[in-house]
């Protein structure tokens, strides 16, 4: 059986010390170090008590669909009751629905540890955050009055409705219907696929927002509205009265995450309301998108802790074999595996990336709370800027490494990693959708050189390229960092130059630019951590320069920090050339060669 | 090559309203006295004061008529009662008055009564035969009677379009000629004594056609403007902006003059509507920008921004502009005839203008004009076309087109047809362009002598050495012409590499150098997209090395062993401005817009251009004494990055030195830019580098003090502060400055180059510049 632990200590770390430079925002007094550290113990223990022992058998029994109806596993509806009455559905969301008004970035932290513990269950109120900010955003203010408390409290869930049997990522092709009622609703009727947490029974309602088109939109993406349709059309005192012709035609049979119920809803003449304008739909949806684009690098981030903890667990108990450089341990019949240099090597590629992840994750959400509410305008839109250049990469390099890790962990058990007892295959499965859903990790680089890039005359690159290239030139003399900074250093200019050489591309020929997107995005990924890494490492050492490292924990961050730069961020130059590779290896070939 | 000696020293206007206003304003920026005489006005006590009104609306109106504040000076304003006498000082009296052939006449015979013998007088009228101006006059008027049809402004629209009667005598005409032509910078058309001459003849024609084809084809104004602008070579406004531009109300006069006087049976006849809303538009005052707005508008938009508006042709009401996309528009690229062969409604719209347009124009040689290389260059200069009709004709294949008028059932004049079987209007043989004459055969197009383009240089060779980014010409005489053309002319790498290489083979090769293109702006300096991107992903080192690459160029540029003049017309901008500072001398266009423009974009000029105008400065005679003068001139122009609106301004602002030359008609620049690197060749020796004694810091603080009280009326933003103390250390000669010990021309370009790479670096300076590449505007932050 996995176990999971959430690890506070270096959780606390990146909150007090990585963070601790930035400024004070309005609302932090309310969430003092205390209220934090209540904050961090009750999400520990709900993850670890309620969540995580749920997380098996969840995986085991499914969502299955009866008579129309989902029926969630075992425990989960006790579970869900449990954590909407603790708040934890509302974390973000404002006092004046029912909500916490948590900073980001402690959401962002709360989030890691439901990814970790139970990643099926995190799904529905995960969506429910995404609703509710669509909704707060660009509804108008009697469907907010009607709907933000009900999301915020959790009384009822979100979802939300875009992919259709013919179109996923191009959402231009949808044919779901609006047509106007007459008296302000609209009539939905479609056919929407991958709706996960499309029905269950934790809640009496469920709020899908949904993708249609109006009678007369103009052609493709520019013509798509978005709708809030209830489940069930509230009554005048606010509860759930008629059903509003909102089906259940089927449940997928997925890979993994099988808790979640990932559903084919039927719309038939379903009331909605307009939200956002009409054929404003994109709009709105990416206000969502981006927040569950965010949410979702997260989760690489979350598996990929728990799969190290179980495999790093593992490494120390079981005995197999000597240790090369001549016994550890005579008294057993064989050494420890984590004497072997391989084991070493798998824990620490996990272990380098769960903590620098950690790191990327929670300073995006720092800056979520920056680009809201810092007192300085162009502090605000800095931030917002940083968010909008990193949200692809967070998505897809912590998907992607998070993926790389479960895969890493299960190595570490061998064959015992491969049958369901240890759970470790679970977080393979489970970690594989975060790669797919919220748009393919091929569409965030995409996103991120096709949109990204070019923005702006290259604004939003600066926002991150100038701390960087501040903190090299910073730092480069100092020799106890040299270590750390050098390396950065080198793939920093490797990931100037091949943005520069994808720049000038893309205005000559996109699709030779695009052709080096993904490992364009990886080679941006491997900045990004070698950056924190440097900033890590300069933190542990001035700690254990002053003496306080009676744990070892600084200690182990340098040394994982040197094992980043050195056994990873070299992997920078490949990425290099292959950015730079351009189309003509992937173009030559015609299709029918294939 | 010099201008002829001018036989006009003084020119009389009689009329004070635009056009005389406008014309009186243009004679004097050629340095030539005007007096400017109108009626004086039923009551009050100054009787002059029409014409000093039209004086003082010149010096306010925006684009100026006036090229500086001194050519003012050079208008005498009078009336028509008191004033007559000073008409016998005039050599040319241009008379533009109303359009109304009784007070047209009475103003000649007063003139006639008080001209000296053998002075010449022109009218300005647009719809007036000559015929009837002169008849009834004495023979010795007409014999000196010619009429001479500016456009709106005269300062700026280059075709001057001559129409000389038969009485007039040919040296009457060939002083006019001369003198529009070389002191105005005209391009001077001979016309014959047809209803609108060549330019609005067909203009309006065009207009009223592209108007009719775009309600009958069910286009919005949008649309029709898209297509009808730059994807056919005519101004990007379109027609329904241009119209907006020149005022609606100009319309139905226009039209009425042209309906009283055009022959029979002519197609305009045909063609002409009375559009039932663009009556009401006038009658409401929607008469275009000058009115309340015109097919389009600009509103205010909920969040209190300015939304463009654009009319609906079918009910007149506004709403939001729309920016088409029109696959025809898209595919216009690809030549005229890909245009007018799509089969979307904007392909359509394309062709039906463009066969009635140019089926007209063919039609009226050699009615209007003698030949059809008078008509292309009216409508080039004086329609802004890219093309004229003929030009387009064969753009489009004589052939094609005749073939197509002819399956639509439409005749085929007799003049296209002769274009068909010859193989078009005009053909290149060797260097020379031919045109077609009405003989059916083809003549060479000769320049008049003093006019020498690079495009005829072009067409007869290969470039000397070349890149993407500019080439080298052998203009002959040893003379070489180095052109840049990149996008705007901006300089990037490329291009700097170019004029290293132009200064080395001028020395091996050649005995000067030219430095000229015919673009619209010589350079606007240098390419800021590049240099934003890369200071966005922090690539200092290749920013810094474009510097010290355009450092060491322009030094080697002003210290090569052979002179170098350079040629800018439009605008030199940064970059633009330093590579012109560098050089032995500069001949400019009178239209060139000269400045360091850098902090505008929170730089400071990088490559020289601080230095040399601090030298230019400190060189000047009559500069008073000490170092603060000249670097206080310096700063202030490069601080506020002043721009010279004309020539003119340029050398008040020191961007000229008073040995520079100003050439009037563009045409001629080129000739004029040679002449005088061959003047210079005679003896030259490279310029000893300046000596520059420099105030150091305590010039620094004397800025201070000035730009505090600037800051403190609110003239001075937050990162103007930062740009300024960074261009004051520059032109102080940084912490070292000393007045008594000069300070070095290396070390100003390192505190130059440092200065730069220091803003560059800012978060003001990257917001500015990209400020002005999405907007076009500088950003005040």
């Amino acid at each position: 059986m996995a176990t999971y632990k959430a690890p506070l200590r270096d959780i606390r770390f990146v909150l007090n010390e990585v963070l601790a430079e930035s400024d004070p925002l309005p609302g932090d007094q309310e969430f003092d170090p205390e209220t934090i550290d209540t904050v961090l113990d009750a999400a520990a223990q709900i993850c670890e008590e309620v969540l995580q022992p749920l997380n098996r058998s969840g995986d085991e029994e499914g969502s299955v669909l009866e008579n129309g109806v989902v029926r969630t596993p075992k425990g989960f509806k006790e579970a869900y009751e449990a954590f909407r009455e603790g708040g934890w559905v509302g974390m973000p969301c404002a006092v004046e629905d029912g909500g916490q008004a948590m900073p980001r970035l402690l959401h962002n932290v709360v989030k890691e540890m439901f990814c970790s513990s139970n990643l099926a269950f995190g799904m529905f109120p995960g969506l429910s955050n995404g609703a509710y900010v669509a909704i707060r955003h660009h509804a108008e203010e009697t469907l907010k009055r009607a709907y933000l408390p009900k999301l915020a409290t959790g009384e009822w869930t979100g979802t939300m409705c875009l992919t259709e049997p013919q179109c996923g990522t191009d959402l231009g092709l949808i044919r779901t219907k609006a047509v106007p009622k007459g008296d302000g609703s609209y009539a939905i009727t479609g056919t929407k696929i991958f709706i996960s947490c499309g029905d269950h029974d934790f809640t009496e309602n469920i709020v899908h927002l949904v993708l249609a088109k109006l009678p007369d939109a103009p052609e493709g993406i520019r013509g798509i509205s978005l709708f809030l349709v209830p489940k069930r059309l509230p009554m005048a005192d606010g509860k759930p009265g008629v059903h509003n012709g909102v089906t259940t035609g089927a449940l997928e049979h997925k890979m993994g995450i099988k808790a979640s119920p990932t559903c084919v809803l039927n719309f038939e003449n379903s009331v909605g309301w307009l939200v956002g304008g009409q054929h404003r739909g994109m709009r709105c949806m990416f206000t969502m998108m981006n927040e569950a684009r965010l949410s979702v690098g997260v989760q690489g981030l979350g598996l990929a802790e728990v799969a190290y903890q179980n495999a790093r667990d593992y490494a120390k108990e079981r005995t197999q074999g000597r240790s090369v450089a001549g016994t550890k341990d005579a008294a057993k019949t064989a050494d420890p595996i984590i004497v072997h240099p391989d084991v070493r090597r798998n824990l620490l590629l996990i272990r380098s990336f769960t903590e620098g992840a950690r790191a990327m994750a929670y300073w995006v959400g720092r800056l979520l709370d920056e680009a809201e509410k810092h007192p300085d305008a162009d502090r605000r839109v800095a931030a917002d800027e940083l968010v909008q250049l990193l949200t692809p990469v967070v998505k897809a390099y912590l998907t992607d490494q998070g993926f790389a890790s479960t895969v890493t962990a299960q190595q570490v058990y061998g064959g015992h990693g491969y049958i369901r007892e240890h759970g470790v295959e679970q977080f393979v499965r489970d970690a594989r959708i975060a790669q797919i859903y919220e748009g393919t990790n091929g569409i965030q680089a995409l996103d991120l050189v096709g949109r990204k890039l070019p923005q702006n005359m290259g604004r939003l690159l600066r926002r991150f390229f100038h701390p960087v290239d501040a903190f090299i030139q910073a730092n480069a003399s100092d020799p106890k960092l040299t270590e750390f900074v050098m390396p950065l250093a080198k793939a920093f200019a490797k990931l100037q130059q091949a943005t520069a050489q994808l720049a000038e591309r893309g205005l000559k020929d996109p699709e030779d630019a695009v052709s080096g997107a993904t490992d364009y995005l990886r080679l941006f990924g491997h900045v990004v951590m070698g950056f924190l890494w440097c900033r890590m490492a300069k933190l542990a050492q001035a700690k254990m320069a002053a003496g306080g490292d009676s744990d070892g924990f600084y200690a182990a961050k340098v040394m994982t920090a040197r094992f980043f730069v050195e056994r990873v961020l070299p992997e920078t130059d490949t990425l290099f050339r292959t950015v730079l590779a351009g189309r003509r290896t992937l173009m030559e070939m015609p299709a029918e060669a294939f | 090559m010099a201008a002829p000696k001018l036989k006009i020293a003084r020119v009389g206007v009689i009329g004070s309203g635009v056009m005389g206003g406008g014309i009186a304003a243009h004679v004097a920026n050629a340095g030539i006295p005007v007096h400017l005489l109108d009626i004086v006005p039923k009551d009050g006590a100054n009787r002059n004061a029409v014409a000093e009104g039209a004086i003082q609306r010149l010096l306010k109106t925006d684009p100026a008529p006036f090229m500086h504040a001194g050519a003012a000076r050079l208008v005498t304003p009078g009336n028509i009662e008191d004033h007559l006498d000073r008409l016998a000082e005039c050599d040319w009296i241009v008379e533009v008055v109303a359009e109304n052939l009784t007070i047209k006449q009475e103003v000649y015979k007063k003139i006639d009564a008080h001209r000296k013998p053998g002075s010449i007088i022109s009218s300005n009228t647009s719809t007036i035969p000559l015929g009837l101006l002169t008849k009834g006059l004495p023979k010795s008027f007409a014999k000196d009677f010619l009429i001479t049809h500016f456009f709106n402004p005269p300062r700026y629209m280059r075709l001057l379009e001559i129409v000389a009667g038969p009485a007039t005598k040919p040296k009457a005409v060939e002083i006019i000629r001369d003198f529009c032509d070389h002191a105005l910078g005209k391009g001077v058309v001979d016309c014959k004594d047809t209803p609108g001459f060549i330019a609005n003849r067909i203009g309006t024609y065009w207009i009223q056609a592209a108007i009719n084809h775009a309600i009958d084809l069910g286009l919005s104004v949008e649309e029709a403007d898209a297509v009808a602008g730059r994807p056919m070579g005519v101004p990007k406004t379109g027609i329904f902006g241009l119209l907006d531009l020149v005022g609606l109300d100009l319309m139905p006069h226009v039209s009425k003059s042209l309906l009283a006087t055009l022959p029979e049976g002519d197609d305009y006849r045909r063609i002409y509507r009375l559009q039932a809303l663009f009556e009401k538009m006038i009658a409401d005052g929607y008469t275009g920008r000058k009115g309340k707005g015109g097919f389009y508008r600009l509103a205010k938009g909920a969040d209190g921004s300015r939304v463009k508006e654009a009319i609906d042709l079918n009910t007149g009401d506004y709403h939001v502009a729309g920016k088409p996309r029109l696959e025809s528009v898209e595919a216009a690229r690809k030549g005229l005839k890909v245009l007018a062969e799509h089969p979307d409604k904007g392909g359509k719209y394309a062709w039906a203008v463009l066969r009635d347009t140019l089926g007209y124009a063919a039609a009226l040689v050699p009615d209007i004009a003698d030949q059809v290389t008078a008509v292309d260059e009216a409508m080039r200069l004086g329609y802004a076309w890219k093309r004229g009709p003929f030009e387009m004709i064969d753009q489009l294949g004589a052939k094609w087109f005749a073939d197509r008028l002819a399956a639509e059932g439409r005749a085929v004049p007799p003049l296209l047809q002769t274009a068909v079987t010859a193989g078009g209007f005009y053909r290149t043989q060797g260097a020379t362009v031919e045109y077609l004459g009405t003989d059916g055969a083809y003549h060479p197009i000769v320049r008049r002598p003093g006019v020498l383009l690079l495009s005829d240089v072009k067409r007869a060779a290969q470039p000397i050495v070349g890149n993407k980014a500019a080439s080298l010409w052998d203009l002959g005489d040893g003379v070489a012409c180095l052109e840049f053309h990149t996008k705007m002319n901006a300089f990037d790498a490329d291009l700097m590499g170019m004029v290293k290489k132009a200064i080395d083979t001028v020395t091996k090769s050649y005995k000067a150098l030219v430095i000229h293109n015919e673009s619209d702006n010589f350079s606007v300096g240098a390419n800021l997209g590049l240099a934003l991107f890369a200071a966005n992903v922090a690539l200092w080192p290749p920013i810094e090395q474009l510097v010290d690459q355009g450092q060491k160029t322009f030094k080697a540029l002003k210290y090569a062993p052979f002179p170098s003049v350079a040629a800018p017309s439009g605008m030199a901008l940064g970059g633009g401005c330093e590579v012109l500072l560098h050089c032995s001398a500069i001949q400019a266009h009178a239209e060139t817009y000269i400045g360091l423009v850098e902090c505008g974009v929170g730089l400071v000029p990088g490559w020289g251009g601080t230095k040399e105008l601090l030298t230019r400065w400190a060189t000047m005679p009559g500069m008073p004494k000490g170092p603060m003068p000249p670097v206080a001139k310096a700063f202030e122009t490069v601080a506020m990055a002043k721009v010279g609106k004309s020539a003119h301004e340029s050398r008040e602002l020191g961007f000229l030195r008073p040995t520079d030359g100003i050439t009037m008609n563009r045409d001629r620049l080129l000739a004029d830019a040679k002449a005088a690197a061959l003047k210079l060749t005679k003896r030259y020796t490279a310029p000893e580098p300046p000596v520059l004694k420099l105030p150091g810091p305590t010039g620094v603080a004397a800025i201070s003090l000035q730009v505090e009280g600037l800051t403190l009326q609110g003239k001075v933003t937050r990162h103007d502060q930062t740009v300024i103390a960074e261009l004051a250390k520059v032109v102080t000669g940084g912490d070292d400055g000393d007045h008594i010990d000069p300070t070095s021309e290396d070390k100003l370009y390192a505190l130059e180059r440092q200065a730069f790479m220091r803003l560059v670096k800012t978060e003001g300076t990257l917001q500015r510049m990209e400020h002005m590449l999405t907007t076009g505007k500088p950003l005040r932050n």
